[in-house]
């Protein structure tokens, strides 16, 4: 639990051309012995660290590992309990995220701090104090841009921009300041593997050339171990390894990660590991006769036949996507954020109306945007925000467990209340779901556990297509192994399961069969055994496909 | 059919139509820009009529010691106040601004009948100024420049409130947070402070509004002055798609009808029972926000309380 | 099912259970303090504004009115039915998440459509008053469906529409009271009358009992019945059960077979339904004048409806109470000219009681959600 500073310069040598040689590396933040408690859960334990100019930090941690509530102390979301921030050796307090930016620590949010209806250098104003005065903030945009190579146009709205581009803006935002220290957290989760090199070579010039700190917050070892020059690992609130990045090895940063002896094959989509001999050669599920679902069925359980769905200003959110599903197989679909993967699980929920194209099940064709037709028909759906279109959050657990067939706990248009807690109780023992019982309310529930209320409603209706949205999204280790091991199940039964997911390593794990999505549609496919990872991350990034 | 169509003509080449409607148009104007920064930011005040109200009586009770210019100031603060109730309910405890906006309405109506009831307060007209040449543009002039000098009090709020929001780092913050709260949130705005900033903003806008209409109307105070005219400010606001030069369309317009109700009665024609007159504005203001609702854009966070970490 | 590694905080810690004893306590205290506040505030404002009574007189004044005095709560009882009445219809546009504040307007449209129909068909009374009474049910039904239809089919919200509809609905009525082929009563004697409808035949009002001296009609009766239904339908039914979804989360809602279209319109028009036959109700059942129409015949009952469905918390139960405290205050204040203090106290004291009653569930909903939030937001 103490700093990690003290054993950086016996020779400065460092692997993966890093920083040849020794240069004198001043601490710029000191994070001494943080504590923040939320209720009774211990976020942050005493947690110590460094953050040295010219260097970039990696902070490794699961899920729910306390990384992210680390650095929200830092930037001032949040108010440590106990401890100290030094900067330059003074101890300071930040209350805010004006505050901190104004000491110099700026951070690049996961999920993106832009207001889409606003342009670029509105963006980039907002957090300033003082006379707004547009020719300034975006002469300054143009500025950071060209010297990182960032090529923004402060005048372009954000909701015109991909996911890769509002990266940048926000990179823009932060360095716009001038601050010392970057922190980034999770930043590929939403970049393609070309994407996320770019990124990464900027962070070298950020903190090479300008002498700043880069602290980058991840669950993937790959990435941890590519780029950073030192990590921190945290599990449980605390930290439980500190040192260089030269010479360690996955391992042994995983085994600090989960606490115990890692089987690397079973955990790599949570640590985002990605071994294409491992791929191929992971067992296929099957059953007691050592056939494999898919290898039996032959018509596709779920058609989607050349769909299209405009949006609300215009944007082809869907432009011809076809795609099939067998039983019994899954079919991963890989991409970057926002190429349609949200609205493709909106129209398996009934939420969206196609503009023409057929969604069919079994041969069967089914209306789309017509409440609940898609669930009648069999198709299940584990939405990308559960809080969105999953469950009702203040309804019980019970309620939420039969909000799509109340009738199952009814008789003659009155629900019993027995019937249901009953039932309700038989379900979450079955996956076993850690609540105080069927009539906890949903808000009062973990993640995870929300999760699997959300995968055992939609099991239970033993639909014929299972459809999981980012379905690993912000759990731990744990919980992630129990929804894989969920899908994988829900196959072998032969249900046709449709993996939509922005992590390419889960997709690489679970998938039968791998398509890429891209603008609106499928532009790629590759079953499992001749997957080539450099071209998907290729097909993802949108090479070599004309825009529509 | 020809009767008809003269008795058109006659109606609208009436100097006092245009009068009428602009009195009326400005009463909402001057509440819709306050009530149109609010919503920017992502609010929906149904309680402008009991800013207005208690602006009105504050009004009537100062000028009797503080001269017309006093009476509009302590009119502002009276709409301040109000606009404090609702905004502290609303966007420091959470309270559902709907509900605490009706309340707000019968809980000042009730009020200020009551104390109406015990002091009755002195009335008080407002001269009229003519500005030369203006004044003398057929049809609207007289009603642009011809006009209790209260009303002239509109002409440099609008273009005010303009800069405000779009040439200011405030009113830059204020959009923001009517579009994406969380995003603002991450940024470094007190979303709810600017929300309650902005609606102290309307509060004092709708006292003044009261005022001015007291003012400008008989200058007696009555608890019905108002009539239902903070409504119609708020569908001038979505009438207009959430933009000022909208809202200040829709206040003309619905100006304009409001006034039917007075002109067309004193100009003779007796035909129609007035009830249908009263009705129009009403009529007119659904029959608008159908037309147009399905085509503007809103804020996207409008009418979404915030609480940090809450969807 | 392969062996799951529990990791130690894989599964959050159900949220602790407080003693269930402790939260009540906190939760009546705190009602307890803002009815407090609320009274003194009104208190405050009578010992300021009136130099003729002092607080004291005006509660003591106000409690006799309501109930004390012989009769009384007879006539409490009599005016709380229309609130409840107005106040159910409220809660079930509530738990579907629309806001219908049109309720004065609905009810008078029903009132409207009962007066007609009940002044012209023939029959056997008890025949007429039903007809009559289900006259202004879909009187009010399709007053506030108007509503519905607009914010389903066109985006316009129902909060300004129930509104303005609420303003048109009072010169309509107006309107039809000045005409005799609709509402206005014929001419007695040489007099032509002014603005009021004929009576209701002596056969087609609603019954009136009498306990301990006190009189009241059967609407009460009723009206607590109707309760007892609503709250059966919205927590025991899959029809009630599909209404709170709606309520709460449209997109779930609708994912899981709910037309929102359907059970949205659906829940206006009942609840216009149910102030609407508020509305004939007060025609018929001897509390509001002489069995006819008038004009302003609302009186604000609508209003009160609406208040009161906020203060019981969309609780169908809870409501009767509280409906017979906002009649208690009418009917109270009624005294109040007798001390010289103005009856507009009592919408003052309403006004005041309603914000009071807001807080408590606003502070507790928001220290609920920011453990919770917390709690789930330590996980990252």
């Amino acid at each position: 639990m103490t700093s990690a500073s003290d054993d950086r310069f016996v020779n400065g040598q460092f692997v993966n051309g890093m920083m040849g040689g020794e240069r004198s590396s001043p601490p710029i933040v000191e994070l001494i012995d943080i504590t923040k408690r939320f209720g009774q859960i211990v976020a942050c334990d005493r947690v110590s660290l460094t953050l040295h100019s010219g260097r970039i930090h990696g902070i490794l941690g699961e899920n729910g590992a306390g990384k992210s509530t680390l650095m929200k102390a830092l930037i001032g979301l949040v108010l440590p309990d106990a401890g100290q921030i030094r900067l330059h050796g003074k101890a300071v307090q930040i209350t805010d995220p004006i505050d901190a930016s104004t000491h110099g620590i700026a951070m690049v949010h996961q999920h993106f701090s832009l207001v889409e209806a606003l342009t670029v250098w509105e963006n980039v104003a907002l957090g300033d104090v003082g006379r707004l005065d547009h020719r300034h903030v975006r002469e300054r945009v143009g500025e950071i841009s060209e010297h990182y190579g960032l090529h923004i146009n402060p005048d372009d709205r954000i909701a015109d921009l991909s996911a890769g581009m509002r990266q940048r803006v926000e990179i823009i935002k932060c360095l716009r300041r001038d601050p010392q220290v970057l922190v980034f957290d999770e930043p590929t989760s939403v970049l393609s593997p070309s994407e996320s090199e770019f990124l990464f070579a900027a962070l070298r010039r950020v903190v090479q050339e300008d002498g700043k700190a880069v602290a980058l917050v991840s669950h993937k070892l790959p990435e941890i171990l590519s780029v950073t020059d030192e990590v921190t690992v945290m599990r449980d609130g605390r930290v439980v390894r500190a040192g260089k990045t030269a010479g360690t090895v996955a391992s042994e940063l995983a085994r600090a990660m989960v606490g115990r002896d890692v089987v690397l094959r079973r955990e790599h989509a949570a640590f985002g590991l990605v071994d294409p001999n491992d791929i191929a050669e992971a067992p296929k599920p099957t059953d007691a006769h050592g056939t494999t679902a898919a290898s039996e069925a032959a018509a596709p359980v779920l058609r989607l036949v050349d769909l299209h769905l405009r949006g609300r200003e215009g944007r082809a959110l869907l432009a011809g996507l076809s795609l099939d599903v067998a039983g019994g197989e899954i079919v991963g679909v890989a991409g970057v954020e926002d190429n349609g993967q949200r609205t493709l699980g909106d129209v398996l929920s009934s939420l969206a109306e196609l503009d023409s194209g057929r969604v069919e099940v079994n041969g069967v064709e089914v209306a789309t945007g017509r409440a609940g037709a898609m669930g009648a028909a069999g198709i299940g759906v584990i939405p990308e925000d559960r809080h969105d279109s999953g469950c009702v959050l203040d309804f019980t657990v019970a309620e939420n467990l039969f909000i799509a067939d109340p009738d199952r706990v009814s008789r003659r248009g009155f629900m019993s209340v027995a019937s249901m807690r009953q039932k309700a109780a038989e379900l979450i023992r079955q996956f076993s779901i850690h609540c105080t019982g069927p009539d906890a309310p949903m808000w009062s529930l973990s993640g995870g556990n929300q999760q699997r209320v959300v995968m055992a409603r939609e099991l239970s209706h033993s639909p014929k297509v299972l459809v999981a949205a980012q379905p690993t999204h912000g759990l731990d280790v744990g919980a992630i192994e129990y929804m894989s091991d969920q899908l994988r199940i829900a196959a072998a039964a032969g249900v046709g399961v449709l993996l939509i997911s922005t992590e390419l390593e889960e997709i690489l794990d679970l998938s039968d069969r791998i398509v890429v999505i891209f603008d609106g549609r499928i532009v790629g496919e590759m079953a499992k055994a001749d997957v080539d990872v450099a071209r998907l991350g290729l097909l993802m990034g949108g090479a070599g496909v004309a825009r529509v | 059919m020809g009767n008809f169509l003269s008795a058109l003509a006659d109606i609208f080449s009436n100097e006092s139509l245009y009068r009428n409607a602009m009195i009326v148009a400005v009463v909402l104007l001057f509440a819709a820009s306050g009530e149109l920064v609010a919503e920017k930011a992502g609010t929906i005040n149904i309680s402008l009529e009991a800013m207005m109200l208690a602006g009105a009586y504050a009004a009537a009770v100062g000028q009797g010691r503080f001269g017309v210019w006093g009476g509009l100031l302590m009119a502002a603060a009276a709409g301040l106040v109000v606009s404090a109730v609702q905004a502290n309910m609303s966007h420091r405890l959470a309270a559902d601004q709907f509900v605490v906006g009706l309340v707000l309405n019968v809980l000042v109506l009730g009020i200020v009948g009551f104390l109406v009831g015990s002091n009755e307060p002195a009335s008080h007209v407002v001269d009229r100024l003519k500005v030369p040449v203006l004044s003398d543009i057929p049809l609207v002039g007289p009603a642009l420049f011809d006009q209790p000098w209260v009303l002239y009090l509109i002409y440099p709020v609008v273009p005010a409130i303009w800069f405000l929001l779009y040439r200011t780092r405030w009113g830059l913050e204020v959009r923001a947070i009517g579009e994406d709260p969380n995003a603002s949130d991450v940024s470094g705005l007190s979303v709810n402070k600017l929300r309650r900033q902005t609606i102290y903003l309307t509060g004092m806008l709708c006292g003044v509004a009261g005022g001015y209409f007291l003012y400008a109307r008989s200058g007696r105070f009555e608890d019905s002055l108002i009539g239902g005219r903070g409504y119609i400010a708020i569908a001038a606001v979505i009438f207009g798609g959430w933009t000022l030069k909208g809202s200040v369309a829709g206040c003309l317009i619905f100006g304009l009808v409001g006034s039917f109700v007075l002109t067309i009665p004193s100009l003779g024609y007796q035909a129609i029972d007035p009830a249908f007159l009263a009705m129009a504005p009403s009529v007119v203001t659904i029959a608008a926000m159908t037309i147009f609702a399905k085509r503007v854009r809103q804020p996207a966070a409008l009418a979404r309380p915030f609480i940090r970490g809450l969807k | 099912m392969s062996n799951l590694v529990e990791t130690p905080h894989s599964d959050a810690e159900p949220l602790g259970e407080r003693s269930k004893m402790a939260s009540v306590s906190e939760v009546v205290t705190l009602y307890a303090i803002c009815l407090f506040v609320a009274l003194a505030l009104a208190a405050v404002l009578v010992e300021f504004a009136s130099d003729k009574g002092s607080w004291t007189t005006v509660y003591t004044v106000i409690l006799d009115g309501a109930v004390r005095k012989p009769g009384r709560w007879g006539l409490t009882l009599g005016i709380a039915a229309p609130i409840l009445l107005v106040g159910l219809g409220t809660i079930v546009s509530g738990r579907a998440g629309l806001v219908n504040i049109g309720q004065e307007g609905q009810l008078v449209i029903g009132a409207g459509v009962a007066t007609y129909v009940g002044t012209r068909i023939g029959g056997p009374g008890p025949l007429a008053l039903v007809v009559m009474l289900a006259c202004g049910v879909v009187g009010g039904a399709l007053w506030a469906g108007i509503a519905g239809a607009l914010r389903f089919w066109r985006s316009v919200p129902e909060v300004l529409t129930t509104l303005l509809m609420g303003a048109i609905a009072a010169n309509l009525v107006g309107w039809g009271l000045r005409n005799r082929f609709l509402l206005l009563a014929p001419p007695e004697g040489r007099a032509n009358r002014n603005q009021v409808s004929e009576s209701l035949a002596t056969d087609r009002r609603i019954p009136r009992v009498e306990i301990f001296g006190n009189e009241f009609p059967l609407s009460i009766v009723l009206g607590i019945a109707l309760a007892i239904i609503v709250w059966l339908v919205l927590g025991r039914t899959v029809v009630g059960f599909r209404l709170r979804m709606l309520g709460r989360n449209v997109r779930t809602a609708h994912r899981s077979g709910v037309n929102e279209k359907r059970y949205g319109i659906g829940a206006m028009l009942v609840s216009g339904g149910f102030a609407g036959l508020a509305g004939g109700v007060m025609l018929a059942g001897g509390d509001f004048g002489d069995y006819q129409l008038v004009a302003n015949f609302g009186a604000g009952i609508g209003f009160a409806g609406l208040l009161a469905a906020l203060v019981a918390r969309q609780r169908a139960l809870l409501l009767v109470f509280i409906a017979f405290l906002f009649a208690g205050l009418r009917t109270g204040s009624g005294f109040l000219r007798a001390t010289g203090v103005s009856a507009r106290i009592a919408d003052v004291v309403q006004g005041t009681l309603v914000l009071a009653m807001l807080l408590p569930p606003a502070i507790l909903y928001m220290r609920a959600r920011r453990r919770v939030i917390a709690a789930t937001s330590a996980r990252t």
